[in-house]
């Protein structure tokens, strides 16, 4: 084989796991709990609340066990710069989706192994806007969340810091902040972007906020502009908490169980759990002895068990008495608008995710809807591109070809919308089992008014866009973007699944912590939110010590912001320090 | 193989001389790009994986004889490969079967469909059961013309015959299904990726001109050129089908 011009990575040849060229971890060295010995806490899904977890709690001295359903990534040996190949990162066991606006699973949304959907998520990492935490005192709709925007703001600006965050230096929408890492270059689809937003006069910031490191940082290379975000990023550029919050958390003594797919909650009487039953890959049936459980599977797999955990006392399901378990599930409307364009785009370099406007993301009561949406970049690789011409255009046979042998002169630019939340649209189980003979989820979803009124003007307005940007031919697909909801949070125990803390309000020992405790979702991409409440309840559960595995008292005092519990390396030479 | 009294008829032509333009090794428009001749820049597993889809073709263990002879032509016409020399076509049946075989899905299956090993087998029947209804033949007997009108009916959502079959599963759906699992094999290929000037593999390489759609020191320039889809088809037209768009299903965004 010939030497790269510009020289490549070191292949590893060494027993370690490789995350990324330059960072290894031994997984041989890690600490390993006995099942029997009943752990403080048994985190189920270890992938962007489960990954923060398991390293502020074993960092601050707990004994954790996260069981992961998928497997442990050695990224170099594993991951390919290939589209096909990285079927494996997702969640593709088998869900029924039903309603009269069915969502897609498997690769649109859903990720498997350690790391979870932080693996093959584009990155984008927008705050949530202040206005996201009253939706309903400010609109009437969706709900208000038990928290407010200050009381993440903290969360928000460690963890920016912490996995980091690269982007403009002034962020002008919501709280208006700056980051902390430089802006990355533009590809063809940020130019477009910032033609058709500069020609219409609507604001538009490139570069960012993205969880891609446009400076290298420790053991973690910068991007290379590759263009397979979603593939999972071999250069370990790309955050994920594999990379970020994963080889801490061994290296303060936690225990990543991989292949390892929870089926119960076990209860030790009616009020309080005392483990989690799962299956190895070989389907041999395991229990792990836990003082407390927080599960962490994300907006389809954590209603699914906990309604899989149903038991005397809990009939419904385990935290659901108030039949809220598994409703209010949202997705955001991710329409794709393509123009073609004279000229050449090239839309596979440069990450997906680098340039965005979040001027229409505010309710405009002259739109006739409340809410409203971000207008983002996004780039489809070949089959991803394919099928979007085969839905916006109807493309087959030659017409396929054709229009694919024009994939360079396309860009694409995604709708982020706020769907809202609403009660019909839920995670239920099926009759049918997976391989384990689990119940699988039944997940039904449908759009209404508000949603519906707002996909049409959001979709319109990025044509329009499109067109400003000089397209001489602009189509548009729909679908969706990212879960969350179906074990929502709120202060009344009737409505909602678990408190401000995601402590469930009906079992003091078992807490909720991942992207389905969001009462609402805003227009912005759920990453960055879903791991600062993480590192909000790790320091509410370290606050509480061990109160929490033996009393039933709920102390509501937010605890204070533990900074010190943040990654190794968060505040290197050159970070600036924003907050008071 | 294609028979030689059909090649005419198959082939694409110049729209401005109406002559036919003769089968290449690389159509599109990027000639002698070529990703594979990059391997030697690629990371060894992706090297591996990308070589072991072009070098390892999967045997058929899914689809019996019969199905795997109505697939083959109806993969034929949805990605249609007559401007390609006959050893550069690139094979899709064997990777749809490679998957229903391993039953890989995407992770989700519609309240309305069947499983995909169910679709496939009860699509094939619906339309062969549709040719031999209209035709009196089997699909694969019939001339591309009257193939590509059959499954532009899929297209349409329109049941020409089979109603049987159709009531089990939405047309619609299992259209998206067939188009997508196609596509989804052909342009994984690296010879798909020459021919629509994609970079491919970029690990552990990178790239390093991003804007204005500049080529790498290994891409090519685009060359266009003009052609028609042969006078055999009727599938180079855009209709967004029925509910186009009400499906969503890739990753690849934000």
């Amino acid at each position: 084989m010939k030497t790269p011009v510009f020289g490549a990575f070191k292949r590893p040849h060494d027993d370690k796991t490789i995350l990324g060229p330059m960072q290894r971890i031994s997984v041989k060295d890690m600490h390993r709990f006995r099942e029997s010995e009943a752990v403080d806490y048994c985190i189920v899904g270890v992938g962007s609340a489960g990954g923060v977890l398991c390293q502020r709690l074993a960092k601050s001295g707990f004994n954790v066990v996260g069981l992961e359903a998928g497997p442990f990534w050695d990224t170099e040996r594993d991951w390919v710069s290939d589209e096909k190949g990285s079927h494996k990162l997702y969640w593709t066991d088998l869900r029924i989706t039903g309603g009269k606006d069915p969502l897609a699973f498997g690769e649109n949304n859903s990720g498997k192994g350690v790391g979870g959907g932080s693996v093959h998520w584009a990155a984008f990492a927008p705050r949530f806007h202040p206005s996201d935490f009253r939706v309903y005192t400010e609109d009437g709709v969706g709900a208000d969340w038990p928290i407010s925007y200050d009381d993440l703001k903290p969360y928000y600006e460690l963890l920016e810091r912490e996995i980091p965050v690269a982007g403009p230096a002034y962020f002008p929408w919501g709280d208006p902040h700056g980051y902390p890492y430089g802006p990355h270059p533009l590809g063809g689809i940020g130019d477009v972007l910032m033609k058709g937003c500069t020609k219409l006069g609507i604001p538009v910031v490139a570069g960012g906020p993205v969880a891609i490191l446009s400076a290298s940082r420790g053991d973690r290379p910068h991007c290379i502009y590759r263009g397979f975000c979603i593939q999972g990023c071999k250069v370990g550029a790309k955050a994920s908490t594999l990379i970020t919050h994963v080889p801490e958390a061994l290296r303060c003594g936690a225990e990543i169980r991989d292949l390892s797919m929870a089926f119960r909650i076990s209860m030790e009487d009616k009020k309080r759990v005392n483990g989690v039953f799962y299956y190895d890959q070989e389907g041999h049936e395991h229990f792990q002895r836990a003082k407390a459980v927080i599960v962490a599977g994300y907006a389809i797999e954590t209603p699914r068990l906990l309604l899989n955990s149903a038991c005397p006392g809990h009939e419904r399901g385990l935290a659901n008495s108030s039949d809220t378990v598994g409703r209010y599930l949202m997705a955001q409307a991710g329409n794709v608008v393509l123009g073609r364009f004279a000229e050449l785009i090239r839309p596979y370099k440069a990450p997906p995710a680098h340039a965005l406007t979040e001027h229409f993301y505010e309710t405009d009561p002259g739109r006739g809807f409340a809410r409203g949406f971000a207008i983002q970049t996004v780039a489809p690789l070949p089959i991803a591109f394919a099928k979007q011409m085969m839905k916006a255009k109807g493309a087959w046979g030659w017409g396929m070809r054709r229009v694919m042998m024009d994939y360079n002169h396309w860009a694409t630019l995604g709708v982020l919308g706020e769907i809202l939340p609403w009660a019909d649209n839920r995670v239920q189980l099926a009759d049918e089992k997976d391989q384990f003979g689990i119940p699988i989820a039944n997940v039904t979803f449908s759009l209404h008014d508000n949603d519906k009124k707002m996909i049409e003007f959001g979709k319109k307005t990025v044509m329009e866009v499109m067109w400003a940007a000089g397209a001489e031919e602009v189509v548009q697909e729909s679908r969706y973007a990212h879960l969350v909801g179906a074990a929502r949070m709120g202060n009344d125990p009737s409505t909602s699944v678990v408190d401000k803390f995601g402590r469930t309000h009906d079992v003091s020992n078992l807490f909720v912590c991942d992207g389905s405790i969001l009462p609402t979702q805003g227009s912005a991409n759920p990453g960055l939110t879903i791991q600062s409440l993480a590192a909000r309840t790790a320091d509410y559960l370290i606050s509480q010590g061990e109160k929490i595995f033996t009393s039933e008292e709920r102390d509501m005092t937010a605890p204070p912001i533990r900074r010190n519990l943040a990654v190794e390396g968060a505040f290197i030479h050159g970070v600036p320090r924003v907050w008071n | 193989m294609i028979k030689a009294e059909e090649s005419a008829g198959s082939w694409v032509r110049d729209p401005k001389t109406g002559r036919v333009i003769a089968p290449k090794q690389q159509p599109g428009y990027y000639p002698g790009y070529s990703t594979l001749g990059q391997k030697a820049y690629w990371d060894a597993k992706t090297r591996e994986v990308v070589e072991d889809r072009v070098y390892n073709i999967p045997p058929i263990r899914f689809f019996t004889e019969e199905e795997a002879l109505t697939m083959e032509a109806v993969c034929n016409r949805i990605v249609p490969q007559d401007d390609r020399t006959p050893d550069r076509k690139i094979p899709i049946v064997p990777f749809i079967d490679e998957r229903l075989f391993k039953n890989e899905t995407d992770g989700y299956r519609f309240a309305d469909m069947p499983s995909d090993r169910d679709a496939y087998r009860l699509g094939m029947r619906a339309i062969d059961e549709t040719a031999r209804t209209i035709h009196g033949v089997p699909f694969v007997d019939l001339d591309s013309l009257k193939q590509d009108f059959i499954l532009k009916s899929l297209h349409d959502g329109k049941k020409l015959a089979a109603n049987a079959i159709w009531e089990k599963m939405s047309i619609k759906r299992f259209w998206h299904l067939l188009v997508t699992d196609s596509v989804g094999v052909y342009y994984a290929h690296p010879w798909a990726w020459d021919e629509i000037g994609y970079g491919g593999p970029a690990y552990p390489r990178g790239y390093t001109r991003l804007e204005g759609g500049q080529p790498e020191p290994w891409e090519v320039d685009e060359q266009p050129y003009e052609w028609e889809a042969p006078p055999n088809s009727i599938s180079d037209i855009y209709e967004p089908g029925p509910g186009a768009g009400s499906v969503s299903g890739q990753g690849a965004t934000h």
